[in-house]
């Protein structure tokens, strides 16, 4: 028996479907379970563990829960070995294209360039043994927008799990991650979007317990009061949406988490660097496409990557 | 008494009436026609547009060569018969064999079972792409709500 669920959870539809006994309340807990990680991790509710450490950048510490100060951990991880590329303290520069979106105006180059010196993972400071931790800087702010739905995805795969279902998958939006096989021992199929054709899928990939997680150009964007596009992919160290070629990655991992950090990294690193990541993280893999619709593919997926008709594909 | 006068203009207004009448009648008989009409053709349509394929599992097929056939469309004029080939759990190819409504000169069905071929192999269980926003599907809702307030 299966059953499948939808919601609007952090921001975005969240859709777990289950096989096995008992799917009524895995379903419930799985909710519930995102349910609870929002209130924990999202800035926008404001007694979140988050929020309360943003309420007091440059003033001192938060005590937080040991599952946000591993979260908070592994974003520096990243940050560090990506040279920042990705860096959950985007806060306040993710506000200042917010704001600029909603004004549908053009952003201010000066005030945008005021603003990126509060961008720095650097100042973010940890007590291991008290479970604290503190930003610097007034004004500074966590987002975890980077990774925060595949650490979600990855916890409710563990929900799946704790109630002995043995296959399932969670999408939160488009960030995939699936549990074991489909009932018929086959592996599930997963539609990868494409970019420029609304309703359409480039091609297909076939996975068993793994993650699949997509970023894109073309999903959250705005076009201001002049004509000029600008899509929700900030690169942190020019301020401004990232253009380094690649319209849509998409990272397969054991890990959502990983796979979500990557997918943004790997989208502002460009094509030219994406040897490096995987060198790094031997386990992943990866399907790039850049903007005259190329489609790239690591050689670890060329027997389970199917194309749409006339996509040629070039392995990395 | 009327005068002679009066009575002419009076049948006058009459004659008009029975004009318009007989015109009323007629664009009530053309506008009932036609929507019944217009109702059985979308109607049609909504059929074609929602035949699905989705009780097909692809990735359970036989092998052999298989003949199905369809009566559809209003008076059956779709009605059409295929030949399907099954090679290795795979469908392989896709003839027409038959059909009142298609001439050999016609070939639009050929692009549908083109795609037919194809999407067996693109049969998705979920879809991995860009984050979508449920801002987006607020939106949707908001505009519907809209075009509902007077």
């Amino acid at each position: 028996m299966y059953k499948e669920t939808k919601f609007y959870k952090m921001g975005t539809v969240i859709s777990n479907r289950v096989f096995g006994k008992h799917v009524d309340e895995v379903l419930l807990a799985a909710f519930q379970e995102v349910e609870r990680l929002e209130g924990m991790l999202s800035r926008f509710i404001s007694n979140s563990e988050i929020s309360k450490m943003n309420h007091l950048s440059g003033i001192g510490y938060q005590q937080v829960s040991s599952e946000t100060y591993e979260l908070l951990s592994n974003g520096v991880n990243f940050s560090k070995l990506s040279n920042g590329c990705f860096d959950i303290t985007i806060g306040p520069l993710v506000d200042f294209w917010r704001q600029s979106k909603s004004n549908r105006t053009q952003p201010n180059h000066y005030e945008l360039k005021s603003i990126l010196p509060l961008v720095n993972f650097i100042d973010i400071e940890f007590d291991e043994c008290k479970k604290t931790v503190a930003l610097k800087k007034a004004g500074q702010s966590i987002d975890i927008g980077g990774i925060g739905k595949g650490y979600a995805a990855d916890k409710v795969i563990e929900v799946f799990k704790k109630y002995g279902m043995e296959s399932g998958f969670t999408n939160f939006g488009g960030n995939v991650a699936v549990m074991g096989v489909k009932p018929d021992n086959s592996p599930w199929n997963i539609g990868i979007r494409h970019p420029r054709k609304e309703n359409s899928i480039i091609g297909v990939v076939s996975v068993t317990d793994k993650s699949v997680v997509t970023s894109g150009d073309y999903q959250r964007y705005f076009i201001d009061n002049k004509g000029n596009r600008y899509h929700h992919i900030l690169n942190p160290c020019t301020g401004y949406p990232s253009e380094s070629g690649l319209i849509s990655v998409t990272v397969l991992a054991d890990s959502s988490m990983e796979a979500d950090a990557l997918s943004t990294i790997i989208f502002i690193s460009g094509l030219s660097n994406v040897k490096k990541y995987l060198n790094v993280f031997p386990g992943i893999e990866v399907i790039l496409i850049d903007k005259e619709l190329n489609v790239y593919i690591s050689s670890g997926i060329k027997d389970c990557f199917k194309t749409t008709k006339n996509i040629e594909v070039n392995i990395l | 008494m009327k005068s002679i006068n009066e009575v002419k203009i009076k049948r006058k207004g009459k004659k008009k009436m029975v004009g318009w009448s007989i015109a009323i009648v007629f664009i009530a008989v053309l506008g009932i026609g036609g929507t019944i009409g217009w109702s059985k053709v979308s109607r049609e349509h909504i059929e074609a547009k929602s035949l699905p394929l989705d009780g097909v599992d692809f990735n359970k097929l036989s092998d052999g060569t298989y003949i199905g056939e369809y009566e559809g469309g209003m008076y059956k004029w779709r009605t059409n018969k295929v030949q399907v080939t099954v090679a290795s759990g795979k469908v392989t190819d896709i003839k027409l064999i038959s059909s009142k409504e298609l001439s050999e000169n016609n070939t639009y069905h050929i692009d549908l079972y083109n795609r037919v071929l194809e999407e067996q192999t693109l049969k998705v269980d979920t879809i991995s792409g860009a984050t979508l926003t449920s801002k987006a599907y607020l939106q949707g809702i908001e505009n519907a709500l809209k075009q509902a307030q007077k």
